[in-house]
């Protein structure tokens, strides 16, 4: 990690489900949520490392802040326990039922009422919306530059961040002015354990809860209302294998199984 | 003394002949009886003992659905002569499952129903082909956990950890397998159904033939029916992960964490030097262990989150008085699985470096474990091998791990490793330990058992076998 200027670094993180063992409910589509462990969204954790890493090497701060139910606390305490230095959190039932629209809209009005920040780094995506859109939402609403799939900040100073980014077929280095947004890539750090002195830190650290008002929000830009994405219907998508079994009887019949198969790879394409 | 001592004199057992293959047949279904068939018979050969010589085929492989059919088949053998070495999920580390006078596999994957689950008496009634893991799960629905935790829980047979009275991570709080078993069917080495205890927690009347068929290997009886106890589950769990500058400052606070703190972790493990490092190494790991003599992954398990919290920070604040060098927090799923994979990527660690390997499983007083680093040094300058060692501190099982120099030829390593483990032996038997905790004797270790059990007790323990199996058909060639 480059050596940078301090910088005061915002991190919004989500709160997710524990994914690896989540199960649909087959009737609703609809994920069970019961009885399911929340946990920060495992892709934020990068940005978590890249912005605590920046902070330490420059004398900056980083604030940690979500948009969540009162539990998303957890999340917050946790960012900090890894080093973040404050957090806090949108919560109220104006934002429940949010899309990536309305929830890139709370954050960075949350973002507009904190001091003035240099870098918002977010994770490349949730692991359960998995859309990617929240971080460069947030640049849309606050107009700032972007720069999606970070692998790496290279250098700074002099008001501008250079980074390389992951693209499909290779890296690109872009130059960037601050203050910008980066959404971050696995690559760009190793998340650090929480230590027990963090814990202790966090235990004792105040989280603010911020409501629309507290940021001056337009409670008609949040929530369902706000959000201009309807889900219509929700499927598990059904995988279906058709195959075919040629079982020969006795060895005399294993040359007419094998051309069955032969002729059925044909069919399909496959020889 | 060279394992296993396998005596190439004519064998007192008979052979299984097309005939006595097709009266399998009759008894289990032609479906489920293999032989005459060298690639399917293969798998059953083995358990996780890497090492060939501890490898031995069947003849026949048989897979039973029933107590009466397994009795019908332990019939046969006595008449016949013919050995019977059952097998649960063949995840066994001393070859307890391996045919070492070929003859018959009893392979009890078939017997695999979670017959009842009795949340009034908190009792599980299992068959024994059903994987352990399966058996929480079906459990959890109901707030209930099975404290019987084996390393391998993902593929090992209950049936196998009664038979081996399997220990495990959680052994500290909870105790070992036997501790869960309230009651057993078994079928006799001659072909008797027996029913043992049942849904009660008490139970002195008579003999306790369960004590003596829980770890018994498969050498006294066959189980075909378990009663497990079960316990209200906790409802969190916080993992610390403490870096310590030397081992015995890692074992030294072993104790302190149930005196001085007053809490009995759910599991407290062990990882040397070379262990630890190989796995960080292995994994990627950044957490900074170049600078680590020790690690040791202590885990917590309660109801209450402002508790855990209270007892995670007691036993914390212990190990840093204690010299720790840091100590790291997994309350969630993420950080947790990191944790644990450090302490579960040893073996395969060390497969990197070589694929010989002698897995022991010593098991000495908690205070000794620093007594023995020092000889594991000695041993392995002497031998110009590596030994790591990791396992359950908290109960003082340790995974010795002597691993083939790959610059050693296989022959010599061969060679050494008789010299070298009866030297570990001694060192454990100085100790006051014994040279199997959890794993078993099975023919691996058959050799070796004089270390730890006199000749009056081998001696009780022959006759034992004598009695219960007087025409030595099941499971031969192990233990004594």
């Amino acid at each position: 990690m480059a050596t940078l200027e301090a910088m005061n670094i915002v991190i919004p993180i989500k709160q997710v489900p524990e994914t690896s063992k989540v199960k649909m409910d087959p009737t609703t589509g609809v994920m069970v949520r019961q009885g399911v462990e929340a946990i920060i969204n495992p892709l934020d954790l990068y940005a978590i490392e890249v912005g605590i890493e920046l902070a330490a090497s420059g004398g900056g701060r980083t604030t940690v802040i979500s948009m969540g139910p009162p539990a998303a606390e957890t999340a917050i305490r946790e960012a900090i326990a890894m080093g973040c230095d404050e957090g806090g959190l949108l919560s109220g039932r104006e934002f429940a039922g949010s899309d990536t629209w309305a929830t890139s809209y709370a954050l960075a009005r949350a973002i507009a009422t904190l001091p003035p920040c240099d870098l918002i780094l977010c994770g490349e995506r949730a692991t359960d919306g998995d859309t990617g859109q929240v971080g460069p939402g947030i640049a849309a609403w606050l107009d700032l530059p972007v720069v999606t799939y970070v692998s790496g900040i290279l250098r700074g100073g002099e008001g501008r961040l250079v980074v390389r980014r992951l693209v499909e077929d290779g890296c690109e280095t872009l130059e960037v002015e601050l203050p910008c947004v980066l959404t971050v890539v696995k690559e760009a750090a190793y998340p650090r354990l929480p230590t027990l002195r963090g814990k202790q830190r966090a235990r004792a650290a105040r989280v603010p809860v911020w409501t629309a008002a507290d940021i001056g929000a337009d409670v008609g830009a949040l929530g369902l209302e706000g959000s201009p994405t309807r889900v219509v219907k929700i499927e598990s998508p059904t995988v279906a294998r058709h195959g075919q079994i040629c079982t020969p009887k006795d060895p005399g019949q294993v040359e007419a199984a094998v051309e069955g198969i032969i002729a059925y790879m044909e069919k399909l394409d496959l020889l | 003394m060279k394992p296993p001592a396998e005596p190439n004199a004519p064998s007192r057992f008979k052979p299984v002949t097309p005939a006595i293959a097709e009266e399998l047949r009759q008894i289990v279904g032609p479906r489920f009886v293999i032989f005459d068939q060298p690639e399917a018979l293969e798998p059953f050969s083995h358990d996780e003992v890497a090492e060939k010589e501890y490898h031995a085929t069947p003849e026949a492989v048989v897979r039973p659905a029933s107590a009466q059919e397994i009795a019908q088949i332990m019939k046969l053998a006595n008449r016949q002569r013919i050995p019977v070495t059952p097998r649960g999920g063949g995840s066994g580390l001393s070859g307890g499952a391996v045919p070492v006078h070929g003859g018959i596999v009893l392979s009890l994957d078939r017997m695999n129903r979670i017959l009842e689950i009795d949340t009034q008496n908190l009792v599980a009634v299992v068959e024994p082909g059903v994987i352990t893991n399966d058996i929480d799960a079906a459990v959890k629905e109901h707030g209930l956990f099975f404290a019987g935790y084996p390393m391998s829980l993902q593929s090992c047979f209950i049936g196998g950890n009664v038979a081996e009275n399997a220990g495990g991570g959680k052994a500290v709080k909870y105790g070992v397998t036997g501790r869960y078993v309230l009651g057993l069917e078994v079928v006799t080495a001659e072909g008797q159904i027996t029913q043992l205890g049942g849904k009660v927690v008490k139970n002195v009347s008579g003999y306790d033939l369960i004590g003596l068929f829980v770890g018994s290997e498969g050498t006294l009886g066959i189980f075909t029916k378990i009663i497990l106890k079960l316990l209200p589950r906790p409802k969190r769990v916080v993992d610390l992960l403490v870096l310590f500058r030397d081992a015995a400052s890692a074992i030294g606070l072993v104790p302190t964490i149930m005196t001085e703190a007053r809490i009995v972790p759910t599991a407290v493990e062990f990882m040397d030097r070379r262990s630890a490092l190989a796995a960080c190494q292995y994994l990627n790991e950044k957490i900074p262990y170049e600078n680590a003599g020790a690690m040791l992954l202590i885990e917590l398990d309660g109801n209450s989150a402002g508790q855990l919290e209270q007892d995670y920070e007691a036993v914390g604040e212990l190990c840093l008085k204690g010299g720790a060098l840091e100590v790291y927090v997994a309350d969630n799923a993420t950080t947790s699985e990191r944790i644990w994979s450090v302490r579960r990527s040893i073996a395969e660690a060390f497969m990197v470096e070589s694929p010989h390997q002698s897995l022991e499983d010593i098991c000495v007083p908690v205070a000794a474990i620093p007594r023995i680093l020092p000889e594991l040094d000695r041993l392995c300058e002497k031998y110009d091998i590596q030994i790591p060692c990791y396992g359950h501190a908290g109960d003082g099982n340790l995974h010795v791990t002597a691993v083939k120099n790959p610059r050693h030829t296989l022959a010599a390593w061969h060679d050494m490793l008789p010299g070298l483990l009866g030297e570990l032996y001694e060192i454990t038997r100085g100790l006051g330990g014994v040279i199997s905790g959890e794993h078993g004797i099975g023919h691996k270790r058959k050799n070796y058992l004089h270390y730890s059990v006199d000749e009056v007790s081998l001696d009780l323990m022959r006759r034992l076998k004598q009695a219960l199996d007087p025409n030595g058909v099941l499971n031969p060639g192990k233990i004594v």
